[in-house]
């Protein structure tokens, strides 16, 4: 019997249809979601229904001055104020970067946070993170934080091989009397469940949990212990139907749902080694955790955590909306990052050099015609980067010509013609033609030629050249 | 005086570094006669110089052979007020 294949016939139209209910060139495009999604848990189907991503108070951490500087040298005081402020410019008013963790061990770390905080803002809120060591509670209540970090690691891998406990039992015995010493300090504990996607799930991760709710039922709300899912090693995956302790999916909804901890005390933190780090921090939100902690730039211990600017870009997306979010500091903030030596690959999005440069030929003609065809969104308005068009032997007269006009600022009818480019695009093409050259020309370079070869043009433009 | 087609001939050897000879009105730019993606605007830009005229850039390439480009600038200078 032959499969009964569903008919569809063509949709002529002579107006172009650009999707711009999904595809608005104002922000990044926007994620929507038809229905809920199907997860099986223990043989059981449950429903999770994205469509709430929209009302419910997802929101990022930080931690950038903490995972991300164990990956690099010391940031100054001064390098860490100013990335503070950058932080809370671009989370905006709404708090959308909520929360940013600071080092409490030294007086440098204790000076940056007060630093920090004499700049007034709201957000990021600072918080602390230390040892699960009953005697750093003292440096938190002297920091005079709310709230910090403990490491609760809850694999067996460094239960048994790293932290050489004799049992289970014996290290949340430990563990908890670290957290009864942050409810007596007055301090709500944040337990770093490190390791979670390689840990005994049901054998240690959610009795753990269990019994720090049960210990959250005795203490005002603003104590209650906050959990945050640690994917260590990178092992999560996003994929419905993966089995644990790796799925996302499952071990949110086990700790949501049937240990009833509520989403705005579930965190994720990821790591990339998979290279997942960014679609499975987008997956915890979507499946009930509403913090995803990151780094700018994917900065991170080894491959790194989510990067703090795609998950803005992945907020935006999923809210349809801002929500008071400042996108262009993005590229403010890379810029300064730059300048302080933290080095951005030229092919990173959103802010690598190259992020929305185009050298091939036929792309940059599409680009003349309608910056939309191939640029992400609107790059200049929302990070003040117009899109590029990087000179080479495969650019071609199109390429020229989008160059000159941007350099020269020309919108619409301004705009010069490839015709009228045509010598600066022989001098390209002879530098390969007849020179074998092997690089891309510089900014600088066509500067210089154009003013050379297109008199009349630089004479009338120049003043408005960027 | 030299006729547009040999006006067309002569910019089209000199840009193409051809002999006159190989070119015909028959002759296509790019097939026939090999011009690469930046000599078709070079060869655009030529005309317009050598006829004192302005040509709209796609109109301009999308003339394939030289007899056609002969059409194309005869009416473009008739439309322009220049006399060939």
């Amino acid at each position: 019997m032959t499969k009964r294949l569903k008919e569809y016939p063509l949709i002529d139209a002579t107006e172009p249809n650009l999707v711009e209910e999904i595809f608005d060139y104002n922000l990044p495009p926007l994620i929507r979601f038809e229905g809920p999604i199907t997860e099986v848990v223990d043989g059981r189907a449950v429903e999770f229904d994205p469509r709430t991503l929209k009302t419910r108070d997802i929101f990022i951490t930080d931690t950038t001055f903490r995972d991300g500087q164990q990956a690099r040298p010391p940031y100054t005081i001064e390098q860490m104020v100013k990335i503070y402020d950058l932080l809370s410019k671009l989370g905006g008013p709404r708090g959308v970067i909520r929360q940013t963790e600071f080092f409490l061990y030294t007086k440098n770390d204790r000076d940056t946070l007060d630093r920090c905080r004499e700049l007034g803002h709201k957000y990021p809120e600072c918080t602390g993170w230390i040892r699960a060591v009953k005697g750093d509670f003292r440096l938190v209540r002297e920091a005079k934080v709310a709230e910090s970090g403990i490491l609760t690691s809850c694999s067996d891998y460094h239960v048994f091989q790293k932290l050489k406990f004799k049992s289970r039992k014996e290290c949340m015995d430990s563990f908890c009397e670290v957290v009864d010493a942050a409810f007596e300090a007055g301090i709500r504990p944040r337990c770093h469940l490190e390791d979670v996607t390689r840990a005994d799930i049901e054998g240690f991760v959610l009795p753990f949990i269990q019994r720090l709710a049960r210990m959250s039922e005795q203490v005002p709300d603003n104590l209650t212990v906050k959990i945050r899912l640690c994917d260590t090693m990178g092992f999560g995956v996003s994929y419905p139907g993966a089995e644990l302790p790796r799925s996302i999916p499952k071990l949110i909804y086990k700790i949501n749902q049937e240990c009833g901890v509520p989403s705005d005390r579930l965190e994720w933190h990821g790591h990339n080694d998979f290279h997942k780090v960014h679609v499975n921090g987008g997956t915890a939100w979507l499946y009930g955790c509403d913090a995803v902690n990151a780094t700018l730039f994917g900065y991170g211990e080894r491959t790194g955590n989510p990067p703090l600017e795609a998950a803005v870009m992945e907020y935006i997306a999923l809210k349809g909306d801002l929500c008071g979010i400042q996108t262009e500091v993005i590229t403010e903030t890379a810029d300064y990052m730059r300048s302080i030596g933290l080095p951005i690959p030229d092919n990173y999005p959103f802010v690598g050099k190259a992020f929305n440069t185009t050298s091939a030929g036929i792309h940059a003609g599409g680009l003349r015609q309608d910056e939309r065809i191939y640029n992400i969104f609107d790059t200049t308005k929302l990070l003040n980067c117009p899109p590029r068009v990087a000179l080479t032997d495969k650019t071609g007269a199109d390429g020229v010509a989008h160059w000159v006009n941007e350099f020269f600022g020309l919108k619409n009818e301004e705009r010069i013609s490839k015709i009228k480019c045509h010598k600066v695009a022989r001098w390209v093409a002879d530098q390969y033609e007849q020179h074998g050259r092997m690089t891309s020309i510089s900014d600088e370079e066509l500067e210089k030629k154009v003013k050379e070869l297109m008199p009349e043009y630089w004479k009338k433009y120049n003043k408005r050249a960027k | 005086m030299a006729t547009v087609l040999e006006r067309v001939v002569a910019v089209t050897a000199r840009v193409l570094r051809l002999d006159p000879s190989e070119i015909k009105p028959e002759s296509t730019f790019t097939v026939d006669l090999g011009a690469e993606s930046v000599q078709s605007i070079e060869l655009v830009a030529s005309f317009e110089e050598e006829f004192g005229i302005e040509m709209d850039e796609d109109a301009a390439l999308s003339v394939e052979s030289v007899g056609d480009a002969v059409t194309f600038i005869t009416n473009l200078c008739g439309e322009q007020g220049v006399e060939i």
